[in-house]
C-alpha cells in the first residue's frame, strides 16, 4: 500500500467510525436541533468514508465495502479519538468535534494540493461539507469555552488524534457489532 | 355547541382550512395538539429502534441510507413540534410529557428491532402504513400541519423505496436471508394491522368530524392491505394470517387485530417502552446543563 493510499484509508476509517459515534446522538441530543445537526454530520462523514474507500479500493483491487468491513480490527487505521463512545457526555463530544474538525481541516487542505487531480477534486468536495461541520464546532466552542468540564475534555482528548497504532480495548467489540450482519450469512449480498 | 362553533365545524367539514391565528374552538385546538404531538413523539421515538442498526448495516450504501432516514425522521419531529408550539404547547413541555408517559407515541415504536430483516421491514411496511395516514393529512383542516406533511410524505416515500430494496435484496439472496425476512414479517404483522387503530366508524371519530384526518381508520387499513399484500405475496412471503383474503367486492377480510395489545402497548407497556423512555430521560437529565447554557446565551 503506498503512503498516499494508506493516508486515504486512514481518513476513511476515521470518518466511518466517527460517523457512527456522531449518529449515536440521534434521538437523545440535548436539543432537537442537535439531533438533526449530528445526524446530518454523521451522514456526511459516512458519505466521505465511502468516497475515500472507493478511491483506495481502485488502487488496491478491492471494493469500498470490503475495505470498510472485511479487514481485521487491528488493520483499521482510525484514531483513538474517534473510537471513544462519548454518549451521553456532551462536553467531551463537543471537545472531540472541535479537535477532530481542526485536525481534519489540515489534512484535507493537504489533499486538495495533491498532484492526483481526482484526489484533489474529492478533497475539495469533502471540504465544502466539512466547512459546515467546522462552523458548527466553532459555534459550540464559543458557547462552552468557559465551562470547566469542556476545558478538561479538550485537555484530555487533544493528544488522542494522532494515536493510531493501538486501539481502545472496546474497538474489537465495536468491529464485531459493525460487521455482525455482514458476517452472519456467508457469501450473501445485502 | 354554540353558533360560532357550529359555523366553524361546517366550515371545516366543507373543506375549509384554518391558519394559526384564526379563531378555533377549544376542543379543536386541544385535539389538534394531542394528535400532532403524538405524531412528533412518534417521529422522535422512531429513530431509536433504527439508529442502533446504523452501526450494523452491512454495506456502506445501506449505512448511508439508514443514516439519512434517521436524520429525516428527527427532522420531521422538529418540524412537527413547531406546529404544536404555534398551537400553544411549548416543545419542552412536549418532551417532558413524552418522558413522563403523559403523552403517547405510535404502537410500532414500542417493539424491538431484532434483525436486519426487521430493519428492512420497518422501512418498507411500517413507513408504508405511516405514509397512508400522512397522505390523508395533506387535506387536514389545520393548514400549517397539512403544509409540512408535503415535505414529510416526500421524504417518507424514499424510506419505502430503501426498505423495499433491502427486503428485495434479501429475498433474492440465500435461504437464511429469506428466513430473516419471513420471521420479521411474522413479528411485525400484528403491530402493522393494529397501526391504523380500531375500526371506529369515521363519522363517530372526532378526528374525522373536525377533518383533522380525512379518512377513517378502517379505510386506511384497507388501503394498506390493498397496496402491500399483493407485493408481499409477489416476493414469496407468507402473511401470518390464514383468513386474509380479498373479497369479490374488493374489501379485505382478516383476523381481528389484537386491540387489547394495542391499548396495552400505547399506554406505555410495550416490550421496549420503558427502556427507550429511560434512555431519553437519563440523557435529558444528564444534559440539562447544556440547555441552561444555551438559554443563558439567548437571554
Amino acid at each position: 500500500m503506498t503512503d498516499q493510499v494508506q493516508k486515504i484509508v486512514e481518513i476513511a476509517d476515521d470518518e466511518l467510525v466517527l460517523g457512527w459515534r456522531n449518529s449515536e446522538w440521534t434521538g437523545i441530543a440535548p436539543l432537537l436541533e442537535e439531533d438533526v445537526a449530528f445526524s446530518s454530520i454523521a451522514q456526511n462523514e459516512i458519505g466521505h468514508a465511502r468516497a475515500l474507500y472507493e478511491l483506495a479500493a481502485r488502487e488496491l483491487g478491492t471494493t469500498a465495502d470490503e475495505l470498510a468491513f472485511d479487514r481485521q480490527p487491528d488493520e483499521y487505521r482510525c484514531s483513538r479519538l474517534v473510537q471513544l463512545r462519548l454518549v451521553p457526555d456532551w462536553a467531551r463530544t463537543i471537545a472531540r468535534h472541535c479537535i477532530y474538525e481542526r485536525a481534519d481541516q489540515a489534512r484535507i487542505e493537504a489533499l486538495k494540493r495533491s498532484d492526483d487531480a481526482e484526489l484533489a477534486g474529492l478533497a475539495a468536495k469533502i471540504d465544502r461539507e466539512e466547512a459546515y461541520h467546522r462552523m458548527h464546532a466553532e459555534m459550540w466552542f464559543d458557547r462552552l469555552e468557559d465551562e470547566q468540564r469542556f476545558k478538561a475534555a479538550l485537555e484530555e482528548l487533544e493528544p488522542l488524534f494522532d494515536v493510531r497504532d493501538e486501539h481502545i480495548p472496546e474497538f474489537a467489540e465495536l468491529w464485531e457489532e459493525m460487521t455482525m450482519v455482514r458476517r452472519s450469512v456467508a457469501g450473501a449480498t445485502w | 355547541m354554540d353558533a360560532r362553533e357550529q359555523e366553524f365545524l361546517e366550515y371545516v367539514q366543507g373543506g375549509g382550512q384554518v391558519e394559526t391565528d384564526d379563531w378555533m374552538p377549544d376542543e379543536y385546538r386541544a385535539r389538534l395538539i394531542k394528535f400532532i404531538e403524538m405524531h412528533g413523539n412518534s417521529e422522535l421515538m422512531g429513530v431509536l429502534p433504527e439508529r442502533e442498526w446504523i452501526l450494523r448495516a452491512p454495506t456502506l450504501q445501506r449505512k448511508l441510507a439508514l443514516t439519512a432516514k434517521v436524520q429525516d425522521e428527527v427532522g420531521h419531529s422538529q418540524l412537527i413540534y413547531r406546529v404544536v408550539e404555534d398551537l400553544g404547547k411549548p416543545r419542552e413541555q412536549c418532551l417532558d410529557d413524552l418522558i413522563s408517559g403523559k403523552s403517547k407515541f405510535h404502537n410500532v415504536f414500542h417493539y424491538p428491532t431484532k434483525t436486519w430483516g426487521d430493519v428492512g421491514l420497518i422501512a418498507w411496511l411500517v413507513d408504508a402504513a405511516a405514509i397512508i395516514s400522512q397522505k390523508a393529512l395533506l387535506k387536514c383542516s389545520y393548514a400549517p400541519y397539512a403544509r409540512i406533511m408535503k415535505k414529510i410524505c416526500w421524504e417518507e416515500s424514499f424510506h419505502i423505496l430503501h426498505g423495499r430494496d433491502v427486503i428485495l435484496t434479501m429475498m433474492l439472496g440465500t435461504d437464511q436471508q429469506r428466513e430473516l425476512v419471513q420471521e420479521a414479517l411474522d413479528r411485525w404483522w400484528g403491530p402493522l394491522m393494529q397501526f391504523h387503530g380500531n375500526p371506529i366508524a369515521r363519522d363517530e371519530d372526532p378526528m374525522y368530524v373536525w377533518r383533522i384526518k380525512s379518512q377513517g381508520n378502517e379505510e386506511a387499513r384497507q388501503q394498506f392491505l390493498d397496496g402491500y399484500v399483493p407485493q408481499i405475496w409477489e416476493l414469496g412471503l407468507t402473511v401470518p394470517d390464514p383468513t386474509l383474503r380479498k373479497r369479490d367486492d374488493g374489501a379485505w377480510e382478516y383476523t381481528e387485530p389484537d386491540w387489547d395489545e394495542l391499548k396495552h402497548v400505547v399506554t406505555g407497556h410495550g416490550p421496549k417502552t420503558a427502556e427507550r423512555l429511560e434512555l431519553r430521560r437519563t440523557t435529558r437529565e444528564e444534559n440539562a446543563w447544556v440547555r441552561r447554557a444555551v438559554l443563558a446565551e439567548a437571554a
